[in-house]
């Protein structure tokens, strides 16, 4: 897999490059929107972190450009900005993900991820992990074949885990696609449902397979 | 007493002191002509002559002197009057609106000229303020990603003794509420600024109340609140839909942190007089009188003695407060201390711009 990363600001996009190389990415950098816009045309990315602000031309620019020359490759927009309609604007041009700055790290990773893997993704209905099964029609769960009774919330926060077995979860992340928030609400509403997750999936069974990552989010997997 | 009454009485005042000269000079000179026709006896016919004058054209003089002297104050004074009117109407979000001149060069023209040279300085000195902010809050999120980003990678490093690992998760958990804080303030700006546009669609607020419910009975049980929903009216009207939420979450995150435990939230949404109002109430320490009128202010703490356990950014409040007028609404708030803290909020059900 490989990542263009497109960020002038050079101790952020030297960060965002470790931590994807840890991740097994091979990152390319740009630090300014025409770079990026030859390095996109040069080489067949996976997936694109474009930063919106940008010395010359700007990221929603190089965007529309992509985009318009029928470039595909997955984008996933950063901004400072914070305007709340920044992130309609970024999708309605043709970005795949939007990361409001100042980010986590673990979140970026985890949606880079996401972008990448869409096309291969799980079609199956069934999700596994363990003994842990989600009917994702019936929204039936059971786990060592006993059923497992959850709100419709809770249904949808271990469906969205069980879409990445072992792949971080920052809260940021789980308030969007869960919830459908926006906004950091700065509550512990994350922390809170995934405890009563595990009380329900994890507390009477062996081996524990919700686990918390202090800093950095969640992640469903079978080894601790 | 207003300066058209003092006016008017001033006038009258001169008016009867000049009908007094001339009736004292009428008396004399016809006095005088008398004494020379007649040469007899004068002071009757002088006298009755005068005070015939005096009282039959004098008298109804002064009161038609008085009737125009109460119409020409008026008018004089009626520039005064809009113009009080107008500067009643200014406020910290109109100061761009100067108010309207008659451009007839009079002083109260003037006047106007400068007051609205005033607002414009206002203007630019807020303009400046919020500017700062703005410009603050974007400043300081470089640097916060930088921080924020290097601190997770140390984080990653395998070989961390478990308290290095507990300082640098600690210092990024700082790092995330100051994170927020710029967040809140980014957005307090623009929306001061006029720069924040709600994304109204019809919906049904309703559902979001029944949705926050949920959530805040999650939010609740670490701490043995029990939560109701005291009645929840079908109502569709337009608005944000994330926006609305925040400000549900918002108020309903208050009501679980500020309770004590074995406390009680009491939601309830209903129609009222053309608005939706949804009211929540919680048990706990209360909000002193003192403090109630200040609770939407930025970064307000209330007495520094309390709450100061309970984190969060100090600008939840003013969010919410934001939102509500943005969607024309308003928001109470009443306290009886160690009892019961009720905030409702009204909705109009037609949204005007």
């Amino acid at each position: 897999m490989r990542v263009l990363v497109v960020e002038d600001e050079k101790k952020t996009a030297s960060f965002v490059r470790k931590a994807l190389q840890a991740e097994g990415f091979a990152v390319d950098v740009c630090h300014n929107g025409d770079d990026a816009l030859a390095a996109a045309r040069a080489t067949p990315f996976d997936g694109i972190v474009l930063d919106i602000m940008l010395p010359g031309r700007d990221g929603l620019s190089v965007l529309r450009q992509l985009r318009e020359h029928r470039n595909a490759t997955p984008i996933l927009l950063l901004s400072a900005r914070g305007e709340v309609n920044e992130r309609v604007e970024g999708l309605n041009a043709g970005a795949d993900d939007y990361l409001p700055k100042p980010f986590e790290l673990a979140e970026l990773v985890a949606r880079v991820r996401a972008l990448t893997r869409r096309s291969g993704d799980n079609k199956s209905t069934v999700l596994r992990l363990a003994d842990l099964t989600l009917d994702t029609v019936t929204h039936r769960a059971q786990r060592g074949g006993a059923d497992i009774e959850l709100t419709a919330r809770e249904y949808r926060l271990l469906e969205f885990l069980m879409h990445s077995p072992g792949r971080l979860c920052g809260r940021m992340m789980i308030l969007e696609k869960v919830w459908d928030y926006d906004f950091d609400p700065g509550t512990n509403l994350v922390d809170v449902y995934i405890k009563r997750l595990r009380e329900k999936i994890d507390a009477n069974f062996e081996p524990k397979l919700l686990h918390t990552v202090r800093g950095a989010g969640y992640v469903l997997k079978e080894s601790p | 007493m207003t300066v058209r009454q003092r006016l008017t009485l001033w006038y009258a005042a001169v008016l009867t002191v000049s009908l007094f000269i001339i009736g004292v000079g009428t008396y004399q000179e016809i006095d005088e002509q008398l004494r020379h026709a007649h040469r007899r006896a004068p002071e009757k016919h002088a006298i009755s002559e005068t005070s015939e004058m005096v009282f039959g054209v004098g008298l109804p003089a002064i009161l038609l002197g008085l009737l125009g002297g109460w119409w020409l104050t008026r008018k004089a004074m009626a520039p005064v009057s809009q113009l009080t009117e107008a500067i009643t109407r200014v406020h910290e979000r109109n100061l761009r609106e100067p108010l309207p001149r008659t451009h007839s060069g009079d002083e109260f023209d003037r006047l106007t000229e400068i007051f609205n040279a005033m607002l414009a300085r206002l203007d630019d000195s807020f303009n400046r303020i919020r500017e700062f902010t703005l410009h603050a809050s974007h400043e300081l999120k470089t640097p916060l990603t930088i921080l924020c980003g290097e601190i997770e990678t140390a984080l990653r490093d395998e070989s961390l003794t478990p308290a290095e690992r507990d300082r640098y998760a600690s210092q990024l958990d700082e790092l995330r509420r100051l994170a927020r804080i710029v967040d809140g303030l980014t957005l307090l700006a623009k929306a001061d600024a006029g720069q924040v546009t709600l994304k109204l669609e019809p919906l049904r607020l309703d559902e979001l109340v029944r949705d926050n419910f949920a959530d805040t009975q999650i939010l609740a049980e670490p701490n043995h609140i029990h939560v109701e929903l005291a009645g929840c009216e079908e109502i569709s009207l337009r608005g944000d839909r994330h926006r609305l939420r925040q400000l549900l979450l918002n108020l309903a995150d208050n009501a679980v942190k500020y309770n004590q435990p074995q406390g009680r939230v009491a939601m309830k949404l209903h129609r009222v007089n053309g608005a939706a109002e949804f009211v929540i109430a919680n048990t706990g320490p209360g909000i002193p009188p003192e403090s109630l009128p200040r609770i939407f202010d930025r970064f307000y703490r209330g007495d520094p003695a309390h709450g100061t356990e309970v984190d969060g950014c100090g600008l939840g409040l003013s969010i919410v407060q934001w939102i509500v007028s943005a969607h024309n609404g308003t928001i109470q708030v009443e306290s009886v201390p160690s009892q019961l803290t009720t905030v409702t909020v009204r909705l109009p059900l037609e949204y005007n711009q």
